[in-house]
């Protein structure tokens, strides 16, 4: 497993998006087709701009895309998943969809982004439920709670596993819910209708999953604890 | 808009959405900022929330390959070429369709064209060199020098000797 972690609000707010020069390396249309034709665009294009770009086989339009929702979506089905490849399986067949409706897409009818987390949301509930019929029950990993091993960054390792056992113990609809607002760092109006239930739903989910959440990492928070107070 | 924030609410929010303020409703998160800045109660039930937050942000979720981008790109739209609307045809005219019979190998003016240079090289030649018609035995001669009407005549006329056997 790579070391490369994602932090659970990366991408999801205007700080944290690239920054101008990358769509000034932007190549083709989008740097001079449009209202600003002949011109160097200094502004981000918008996903709207950029799915319209898409739909008529844009490459760097695709490109920054990609650049832009991968690694959200990715992140999402991660956490939601528990593994990584059919995370990767997911994140494919989100941005499939993206390749074949792009032409359909209407600007303004509704949030790109929102869009892709209901499908990636949907396309992972969807697995989780064939799963369930086939899974066996000793595959699910259960919170460890054994020493730290004396390195540092297994210890993290092993907190970091216990983290995503105790996730994917919740119940499907708590942890989408607790992916979508803690980690993809949506709205709680977004978060509900991506799951098609009201806010207070959304909340009442959030506040059974912390929960149960809290319970499962007893341990693990007082470790954490303990090696930050090491560590400072 | 809620604008009065209880201690109890706001407990009610940070057990749902956790320590940062970005996570809360916003309807209420002004109202529930201030009580968080003001009471030490609040203060405390957020830091809480702050660790639960800092262990749950270590569940995995790693970065994608570049194999997936590549096979995300390799299945991009592709720009499709315009399709150029083929030319209508002409309907042939009779002398067209007899030309093709005759010439089915394209373009006929190729042809045609060294057909007429060889018939003006030919007439050039012809009217720029000399004629010269000799008969044996007769001292009679025909030039093209002379007009040819009356050479023609004179060339019937030279020979007076007629065959005894013309005669009868």
């Amino acid at each position: 497993m790579a070391d490369r972690r994602l932090g659970p609000l990366q991408g999801a707010g205007a700080d944290r998006r690239p920054r101008i020069g990358s769509i000034q390396a932007l190549p083709g249309p989008l740097c001079s087709e449009g209202p600003t034709r002949g011109k160097i665009r200094l502004d981000r294009p918008s996903d709207d701009e950029l799915v319209a770009a898409v739909a008529s086989g844009d490459e760097a339009a695709c490109r920054a895309l990609v650049d832009r929702h991968l690694a959200r979506m990715l992140a999402l089905a991660r956490r939601m998943l528990g593994n990584h490849a059919d995370a990767e399986e997911v994140a494919q067949e989100v941005f499939l969809r993206v390749w074949t409706h792009a032409g359909r897409w209407e600007p303004g009818k509704a949030q790109f982004g929102t869009w892709l987390h209901r499908v990636a949301t949907n396309l992972c509930l969807d697995r989780l439920r064939r799963r369930r019929g086939t899974e066996d029950i000793d595959a699910i990993p259960e919170p460890a709670s054994g020493e730290p091993g004396p390195d540092r960054q297994l210890e993290q390792r092993e907190l970091a596993a216990r983290v995503d056992a105790a996730l994917q113990a919740l119940p499907e609809r708590q942890r989408a819910a607790m992916v979508l607002s803690h980690y993809q760092g949506l709205g709680n109006i977004e978060a509900a209708d991506i799951l098609g239930i009201s806010v207070e739903a959304v909340e009442s989910l959030l506040s059974r999953a912390r929960r149960q959440l809290r319970v499962a990492l007893a341990t693990e928070r007082d470790e954490l604890l303990r090696s930050k107070e090491t560590s400072a | 808009m809620r604008n009065e924030m209880t201690l109890e609410r706001l407990r009610e929010i940070v057990e749902a959405y956790g320590a940062s303020p970005a996570r809360w409703p916003q309807a209420e998160r002004l109202a529930a900022e201030g009580l968080a800045s003001s009471s030490r109660e609040a203060q405390a039930l957020v830091a809480d929330a702050a660790r639960f937050d800092a262990l749950l942000d270590m569940a995995p979720a790693e970065a994608p390959s570049a194999a997936l981008t590549e096979r995300l790109m390799a299945a991009r739209p592709r720009a499709v070429a315009p399709i150029v609307p083929a030319r209508p045809q002409k309907e042939k005219g009779f002398l067209r369709g007899l030309l093709e019979t005759v010439w089915p190998y394209g373009s006929a003016a190729f042809p045609a064209g060294t057909l007429a240079a060889a018939l003006v090289m030919g007439v050039a030649l012809g009217s720029a060199s000399d004629i010269s018609l000799s008969l044996t035995g007769t001292a009679v001669t025909a030039s093209t020098e002379t007009e040819t009407g009356e050479g023609l005549i004179a060339l019937a006329m030279a020979d007076q000797v007629w065959p005894e056997e013309w005669m009868q």
